[in-house]
């Protein structure tokens, strides 16, 4: 609650400024202006009125709405002064300088947007002086794969149907597929989410994967779907997916770090015992391998067994050579 | 029904930014509601002092000043608490718009809507769609999944120095740390922090998702100096084996292994459905060689054949 009290304060400190100068202001146009919802709006202006110099006398803020309009009927219970715009606090500076620097850095950035976005970048920082200071101890730095992205942004903005040779990590093939692309993110490495029309599914290519790329003649024509919210993570094993254990010693804890699991139970050499769950087993053959004598597959035994031959079968070779 | 916290505080931020002369906390009390009905003096000073605290850090500069009567009186001067003139036309707002978006961290995500509103207060101009996702605009995201982000972001803010346990990659147990923390660096979606390490009296970097544990703060003031320039990333590209260093010549099946021939800086096809590659590389191939199983053979470096051949040994004993 605590967080939300801070933001809604500093939301009306500017809200007071804002309406000052627009004097029956739209209720639809204002929320906008704040990229909040008109019941977030509406929720502060009910607050307003509360809020003056004094709570005695005419001192408050005579703030009121029909739902539609912002009527503000005593300017003046706040001097000219008093609904200046606020200089930027630290964090907020760091905030906006930190993404604006890093957004700025993406090799896919339309050129426009770009140049748009580092002189706002340099006039940020004049404005916000001494608090544009701390942001130097916090970066981002965005992965992304300049040609290919290049050609997706093209192909969205086109919207264009795409061929790719994509190569699957879990199966070490390149395959060839077309697809609808339907946006471009990042986190932490650049994807693309679009529609696959060789699995008739949606599916996100991650951008360094991609050993080729061309724009075809045809119009993408994905389905209607809904945007999956990105912050609830990029891979959301489902429920009915089959299950995989995994026990590690010390040396394969990054397993949990870089695996969305079920569990992770502390083992007493210090290991652990992984449970998560995937749609294709098979993909961890590669997995028990790269582990060695760091971990083993404990289930499903027939992933272990193929782990297992994979690796003998791969010893024959070194004696022969 | 106790008063809203966000009403409490915006009244005590317009009596503050409202006046000329400085207020004495007797003052404010006879103004603003809240306190007036905070029961007891000591509940009321308590509730003063954390409330002063939240507005220095929505950026209000507060002043103490002692009054004639040697009574301390506070006030925001609009002088230190004005935003300079900043002039930004559509495409600007816009880009700006679009970065304010990249946090999914909470408190830094209010930080930037915040800093965009007061922007926008100042007159920054409305581009048409500037929260709308438009169709092929790239979103970046900035994750932030580990708990400790938050206190070691203040803690480089405000150069205070803090302890955590921390577990190595390959360690079982954590240890406890002493750093002084200089930068938070996100790469490749994960976040690290580049500090000093006070028991081993060296520059380190952290992994954050390795702190188990809070973080603490701890009290006084830093020790080392700090660098002009952390170079967070080039640890990490180490780490990731990214920094090449070596070579080695090895055996790769036709048609397998694409991201082994596509860092190859020579490939030579054989006739018996084997191909014949050099490859930089720096630590960690020999367990990425093994991902590749019976489809890899390393011809040298001996020590890395001999590496990868003791891998193959512990999975085929299962």
């Amino acid at each position: 609650m605590a967080a939300n009290a801070i933001d809604q304060t500093r939301r009306m400190l500017s809200l007071v400024t804002y309406l000052r100068e627009r004097p029956g202001a739209h209720v639809a146009d204002v929320a906008r202006a704040f990229g909040i919802t008109e019941d977030e709006l509406i929720s502060d202006l009910d607050v307003l009125p509360m809020c003056g110099t004094s709570f005695r006398g005419g001192d408050l803020l005579d703030i009121d709405t029909d739902g539609d309009r912002i009527w503000w009927r005593n300017p003046g219970a706040l001097s000219a002064e008093a609904s200046e715009p606020l200089r930027l606090a630290a964090d907020e500076a760091t905030a906006l300088l930190v993404a604006a620097r890093a957004v700025a850095t993406l090799p896919g950035l339309r050129e426009g947007d770009r140049d748009a976005l580092v002189r706002a970048t340099a006039k940020l920082e004049a404005a916000a002086g001494e608090a544009a200071g701390a942001s130097a101890r916090l970066s981002v730095t965005f992965e992304s794969e300049g040609g290919v992205f290049a050609e997706v942004d093209r192909a969205i903005s086109e919207r264009k149907r795409l061929w790719l040779r994509y190569y699957s990590p879990a199966r070490d093939e390149l395959t060839e597929r077309e697809v609808d692309p339907i946006r471009l993110f990042a986190v932490g490495h650049t994807y693309m989410e679009a529609w696959c029309r060789l699995s008739e599914d949606r599916r996100t290519f991650r951008l360094d994967r991609v050993a080729e790329i061309r724009i075809l003649e045809e119009a993408a024509a994905p389905p209607e779907l809904e945007l999956r919210d990105l912050s609830e993570g990029l891979v959301q094993p489902s429920a009915d997916d089959p299950e995989v254990v995994v026990e590690v010693g010390p040396g394969g804890r990054w397993v949990a770090e870089y695996y969305p699991h079920d569990r992770a139970d502390e083992l007493p050499d210090g290991g652990l015992r992984i449970t998560l769950r995937t749609p294709d087993p098979a993909s961890l053959k590669r997995l028990a391998l790269r582990l060695g004598s760091d971990g083993r597959i404990v289930a499903p035994t027939g992933l272990a067994d193929s782990a297992r031959e994979a690796a003998a079968a791969a010893l024959a070779a070194y004696e022969g050579v | 029904m106790a008063i809203a916290k966000a009403e409490r505080l915006m009244n005590l931020a317009l009596c503050l930014l409202g006046t000329r002369r400085a207020l004495s906390k007797r003052e404010l009390r006879g103004s603003i509601e809240a306190y007036l009905e905070a029961s007891g003096d000591e509940a009321f000073n308590r509730m003063f002092e954390r409330d002063k605290d939240d507005l220095r850090e929505l950026g209000l500069v507060i002043e103490t000043v002692e009054n004639l009567d040697g009574e301390t009186g506070y006030l925001a001067r609009r002088d230190s608490n004005r935003l300079p003139p900043i002039t930004l036309d559509v495409e600007e707002a816009a880009a700006l718009g679009l970065a304010a978006r990249v946090w999914q961290q909470a408190r830094l995500a209010g930080a930037a809507s915040g800093a965009l509103q007061k922007l926008r207060a100042a007159g920054m101009p409305e581009a048409e769609d500037a929260y709308e996702i438009q169709p092929g605009a790239l979103e970046p995201r900035i994750p932030v999944h580990e708990a400790a982000f938050e206190p070691l972001m203040l803690a480089c803010r405000d150069r205070r120095p803090v302890s955590f346990e921390y577990r190595k990659a390959n360690a079982a147990r954590p240890e406890p740390r002493q750093v002084e923390p200089w930068t938070l660096e996100c790469w490749r979606g994960h976040w690290y922090l580049a500090g000093w390490d006070r028991d081993r009296g060296a520059e380190r970097v952290f992994r954050l998702s390795r702190i188990t544990g809070k973080v603490r703060s701890r009290a006084g003031a830093f020790t080392a100096p700090v660098p002009d320039a952390v170079t967070v990333r080039e640890t990490v590209e180490s780490w990731a084996g990214e920094t090449a260093t070596r070579s080695a010549r090895i055996r790769l099946r036709s048609g397998c292994g694409y991201p082994l021939r596509a860092r190859a800086t020579e490939t030579r096809e054989g006739a018996d459905g084997w191909d014949e590659l050099e490859i930089p590389y720096g630590h960690g191939l020999d367990a990425w060689l093994v991902e590749f199983g019976p489809d890899v053979v390393v011809l040298e470096p001996a020590d890395l054949r001999a590496d990868v051949v003791e891998r193959l040994r512990a999975v085929a004993k299962g």
